[in-house]
């Protein structure tokens, strides 16, 4: 019940933000504070001995005929992205402290965070899909608003592109729901967990996989990779994350890019066993190409917001490399894959939190985020220097930080299913190497470029969400048991 | 609770982030807190080796990591030597550079960072497990990134950084393959941690079994790649010699004595594995190491840089380390013995080199090209007999040290031919060593003479004066351990590997290298003791040009790899990217009528917006009303 209090809580918190005139980066940032902090204590007090499956359920009946409830609970995925969602948008309220930022701004973000938030506990369908659109509306409209120039046009690729892959989504999960009640005395629900259930989505009289299965399975997939993003749906995303301003690159990069490896292991994890393996490769195929793909585009940037952005949508070719994977093996390597999967979009949100936050100290106080017209920054600026290289060592899978942890686990494991595939991944791997430090060499290393003028280094209160994300990466790439402990007995519980 | 020995490593660590703030206000506190840390953790390694010195049980702590991955340590007499000498030496280099860096406004954060590195390497040795030991090798790689680019508004050094991060990284991806064929062939076996290193090295002969000698063959390729990176092996060591751009005490520390020599502790480690694989496996390893031993000799004799003529005889030493592992199919575990022996004495020896080497460059303010350099010997007296102490044992010259680690080396690799059907196939290992160590003579002595004899040729060189006599103190600790080191050798095997072969060889072969090691010395002072060399012109001679060219190994990466396959690979992939986004653009305008339609859905698009979730809400609504009513 407790984290429907803090839904709850949240939702009064948006209201708040969008009505107050006054302040509205103190109070948007201490709300998010607040929302950070409670999650974080209940996630530790109530999966300090979690040993998988749903926890914290509550169900409140809306039309018990037709079976609409408006059902929450919790396990080891929803966790670890809950933390992820609420850190991110905390990081991302705080460094929007900027005069251009009204409350429409915070109201706006504290929105996303409330779609987010009801996103990850729902356990009906149909809330599921709810919150699911409730999300665009914000961002669509913090792009449109608070976008740099081409922001018309990005903000409506991303609209377009994201409404596309919901009515796919919709469509599925009407599919599902259409064909449940004949089969079960026509009871009808919208519940997930009825509705996943592989031996109903298998069921039928001849005995084969029926045709509307893969239907369905289709629309997740597109709707997931979508969102996700993979090639060749991705198109929306480097404009978006540039045209963006900052805060809300953070908030991208960071939680909105959940969404689509949150579709991948909560509503298709658990019907794995109805995938079949020509589905499995092209998840496969489509991660390896999108990695190499990514990182060769990436290579070629001349700002370093976007090269961000592509090596963004680089890593989470991961995810679907270790979905994949999971679906073709089984035991202890599946498990090993899937919570690889799951830890990447954990670390990588996180990674990405440090880096554009960086990266946005750079620019307000160099004037620019090209990489051809900054450079030997270490020099004025040690401490964001410091905290830019950092994120980009996390970026590329220095192990003692966060994204090892998931991209060994993924790498490890996908050896059994992959066979010599996996020099592809590696190709790529030192692709993402070589664009990530040749970064570092032209805009922290080399002579200080003087056209800059005089810049100044990170204010304390800068420094430490710096630090503060760094910390976390850190504890969670020494520590990973923290949350790898809980993902792994949730995927244990649902395979 | 912790053992003690897990502070060997942590205390470095620890203390590396309160050196670098602590070192903020006051500079000199950043390296006595460093030395100190250091201090702490050769004091616990001189502890250990007291505790387990006379059983064989190592001490092995271990707790889960994450997933069905342990993490802890290991202590066994091989880790116990190999955390001797790298607190040992790291602390006569961090003593040593309180006095090469006390002008550098950033020393706090080189102690900060040289701390962490020691932390790191001291980790590797003691890791329980082998992605925690790729953790430690990842660090240690951080650092030596960090430190190499530790000048890094010079844009050579800051090059220089890139090139050792991504030459290594390609090895170190391979070692993750490596690990991750182990790990996916082990876990599907059941096996609860299938990558814990005492694990593997008790059960290798069932694990060959189960997985099959092949893969554990692979898995041996895969793992030599690894440590052909970090090891700077033929051919992915062309990052090494660059890495010289930064400061001298980080080549010595780093590029010398302790980091560059993480692959053949890596092989040695897990030797039990390529014992038990196709004879393929210790094949290459031996191949590599001893072809690496005379290629990157021959290099060396051409260089004028007086610290890319260390590094490149760094890599041929590493080279025979390499090749006395290689040979385990035939003598089992005692190359490890061999191995590691020679890898100790160089880690002494190197280190005392690099730093010679460094007080030379701080009297000549950096100035490294050695025919600008000479006479030296009479104007920094103390400084070049270090030197020439150094020099005498890299070019194992008895009685130093390297004369017994090396030449039993080069002694084994002729048993090996003779134990392997005496062809001329087997026979390659031991010329190449022979050769190698010609080579290293020759490179050793012209560096010697160049620097230390004749009359100065420059300014620079005229000027120089030895340094405070106090300052050398760590560099003649580790001199005369060079030339003592050697009285333990048979005590130092057996402490490896109980019972260590002893190697016996005709009499003709055991003079062989020291007969040509005299040639060498000979051929050198012939034409660099005197000023012979000064009208030799050799522009023209195509040996000369492609050993001056590196064998174009570095042309083929950069000019090539990188900049004609890699770069226009991904500009290309960009403009398809580029021209994929406007397709896509185009095609959403033409088929929507964008340009009446969006520009309305753009005016009203949260309108537009809310009716789409609404419709699909009033959907979803509707099929519900008319299916529950069926």
């Amino acid at each position: 019940m407790f984290i429907l209090y803090i839904f709850i809580l949240a939702i009064i918190f948006a209201i708040i933000s969008i009505l107050m005139k006054k302040g509205s980066w103190e109070i948007a940032m201490v709300e998010s504070l607040i929302l950070m902090v409670f999650t974080s204590i209940y996630g530790l007090v109530r999966f300090s001995t979690y040993t998988g499956g749903m926890i914290s359920t509550s169900s409140f009946a809306i039309d018990k005929s037709i079976g609409i409830t408006f059902s929450t609970g919790m396990d080891g995925l929803s966790i670890a992205l809950l933390f992820l969602t609420t850190v991110i948008m905390f990081a991302a309220i705080y460094t929007a402290r900027n005069e251009k930022f009204d409350r429409r701004f915070f109201g706006l973000m504290m929105f996303t965070e409330v779609g987010l938030y009801g996103l990850l506990i729902s356990r009906n369908f149909l809330f599921f899909y709810v919150f699911w659109e409730a999300i665009i509306i914000p961002v669509f409209l913090l792009i449109a608003i608070f976008g740099d120039s081409r922001k018309e046009k990005a903000s409506l690729k991303f609209f377009v592109y994201t409404q596309i892959g919901s009515v796919f989504l919709l469509l599925s999960i009407l599919t599902l729901f259409s064909y449940y009640g004949p089969s079960h005395n026509n009871v009808f629900t919208l519940n997930m967990s009825a509705l996943l259930n592989p031996s109903f989505i298998t069921k039928d009289i001849t005995d084969k996989v029926p045709f509307w299965t893969y239907f369905a399975l289709f629309g997740f997939f597109f709707a997931f990779l979508v969102k996700m993003p993979s090639f060749p749906l991705h198109s929306w995303l480097p404009d978006a994350y540039t045209s963006a301003p900052y805060p809300v690159t953070i908030v991208l990069s960071g939680a909105i890019s959940l969404m689509g490896g949150y579709g991948f292991f909560a509503v298709l994890m658990p019907i794995a066993s109805v995938i079949g393996a020509g589905i499995a490769w092209t998840i496969i195929g489509l991660g390896i190409f999108s990695l190499i793909y990514f990182a060769l585009t990436a290579m070629f940037q001349t700002n370093t917001k976007k090269m961000m952005s592509y090596a963004s949508a680089a890593s989470m070719g991961f995810i679907s490399i270790s979905f994949g994977d999971g679906l073709l093996s089984s035991g202890q390597v599946s498990y090993t894959a899937f919570a690889g999967g799951i830890y990447q979009i954990l670390a990588h949100g996180l990674i990405m939190g440090l880096v554009f936050a960086s990266l946005y100290l750079i620019k307000q106080k160099a004037g620019t985020d090209s990489n051809l017209s900054v450079s030997g920054l270490w020099r004025d600026m040690p401490y964001i220097s410091a905290f830019f290289l950092a994120g980009i060592m996390a970026s590329l899978g220095l192990p003692g930080l966060a994204g090892f942890i998931s991209e060994a686990s993924i790498v490890l494991s996908s050896y059994y299913v992959l066979g010599a595939i996996i020099f592809l991944v590696i190709f790529g791997m030192i692709i993402t190497a070589s664009y990530h430090i040749w970064v570092v060499q032209k805009t922290l290393n080399g002579p200080f470029n003087e056209n800059l003028g005089k810049i100044k280094d990170a204010k304390a209160s800068e420094i430490a969400l710096l630090s503060f994300l760094f910390i976390i990466i850190l504890l969670l790439g020494v520590y990973p048991n923290l949350f790898f402990g809980p993902i792994l007995n949730f995927v244990k519980g649902v395979i | 609770m912790l053992n003690y020995a897990w502070f060997i490593f942590l205390t470095p660590i620890i203390f590396a982030p309160i050196s670098v703030i602590a070192g903020k206000k006051r500079k000199i506190l950043a390296g006595v807190l460093a030395s100190l840390s250091i201090t702490v953790s050769l004091i616990l390694s001189v502890i250990v080796w007291l505790s387990i010195r006379g059983t064989s049980t190592p001490i092995y702590q271990t707790f889960n990591w994450f997933d069905n991955i342990n993490a802890g340590i290991y202590v066994d007499h091989l880790a116990v030597v190999m955390v001797l000498m790298v607190s040992f030496v790291s602390l006569m280099i961090h003593l040593f550079a309180m006095y090469y860096m006390k002008d550098d406004p950033r020393k706090n954060t080189y102690f900060g960072e040289t701390a962490l590195f020691t932390g790191g390497m001291l980790g590797l040795i003691l890791a329980s497990n082998l992605l925690e030991f790729f953790l430690f090798w990842e660090l240690v790689g951080l650092c030596s990134y960090l430190l190499v680019g530790f000048w890094f508004f010079k844009p050579n050094a800051a090059s220089a950084a890139k090139k050792a991060f991504i030459v290594t990284r390609v090895g170190d991806l391979l070692f993750i393959i490596g690990l991750a064929v182990l790990y996916s062939l082990l876990t599907v076996h059941n096996v609860a941690s299938p990558l814990s290193i005492p694990y593997l090295i008790n059960n290798a002969p069932a694990i060959a079994s189960e997985i099959g000698a092949q893969n554990l063959t692979i898995i041996g390729l895969l793992f030599l790649g690894g440590a052909a990176g970090k090891s700077a092996q033929f051919p992915l060591h062309v990052w090494i010699p660059d890495a010289m751009e930064g400061p001298t005490t980080v080549s010595a520390l780093i590029h010398a004595a302790t980091m560059v020599t993480a692959g053949i502790y890596l092989i040695a480690r897990v030797l039990p594995l390529y014992a038990n694989a196709t004879p393929l496996a210790g094949e290459a390893v031996l191949y590599i190491g001893a072809f690496t031993a005379l290629f990157a000799g021959t290099i060396g004799i051409v260089v004028n840089d007086l610290k890319r003529i260390l590094a490149y005889s760094t890599i041929s030493q590493i080279g025979y380390m390499m090749a006395a592992l290689g040979m385990v199919t035939t003598f089992g575990e005692s190359v490890i013995g061999y191995s590691i022996y020679h890898l100790v004495v160089h880690a002494v020896f190197k280190a005392l080199l690099f730093m010679t080497a460094g007080v030379i460059l701080l009297t000549l303010m950096e100035l490294r090209d050695v025919k600008k350099m000479g006479g030296l010997w009479k104007r920094m007296p103390i400084t070049i007999s270090l030197m020439f102490i150094g020099s005498i044992t890299l070019a194992a010259i008895p009685p130093t040290a390297a004369f017994f680690s090396k030449d039993t080396i080069i002694d084994v690799a002729y048993n090996y031919f003779i134990m392997n059907g005496s062809n001329i196939y087997s026979i390659l290992p031991w010329v190449f060593l022979v050769v190698g160590a010609l080579m290293t003579a020759l490179y050793t002595f012209r560096m010697f003479f160049l620097v230390a004899l004749g009359k100065p040729r420059s300014k620079l060189a005229e000027e120089a004066k030895d340094p405070p006599k106090i300052v050398l103190i760590p560099l003649m600790i580790l001199a005369f351990m060079s030339l003592t080191l050697g009285l333990i050798q048979y005590r130092f095997y057996d402490f490896i590997v109980p019972n260590t072969t002893r190697v016996v060889v005709p009499m003709i072969i055991e003079y062989t290298p020291l007969t040509v090691v005299a040639i060498g010395v000979l051929i050198t002072i012939g034409i660099y003791g005197t000023t012979k060399w000064q009208r030799m012109h050799l522009e023209k001679n195509p040996v000369y040009r492609l050993l001056k060219a590196k064998y174009f190994l570095d042309t083929l990466f950069t000019r090539v790899i990188a900049e004609r396959v890699i770069l226009p690979l991904s500009s290309g992939v960009s403009r398809l990217e580029k021209g994929f986004s406007i397709s896509i653009e185009g095609a959403g305008s033409g088929a929507m009528g964008f340009g009446g339609i969006l520009r309305k859905i753009e005016n009203g698009v949260v309108e537009y917006y809310f009716v789409f979730l609404i419709a699909g809400v009033a959907i979803l609504m509707l099929l519900l009303e008319i299916l529950g009513g069926i």
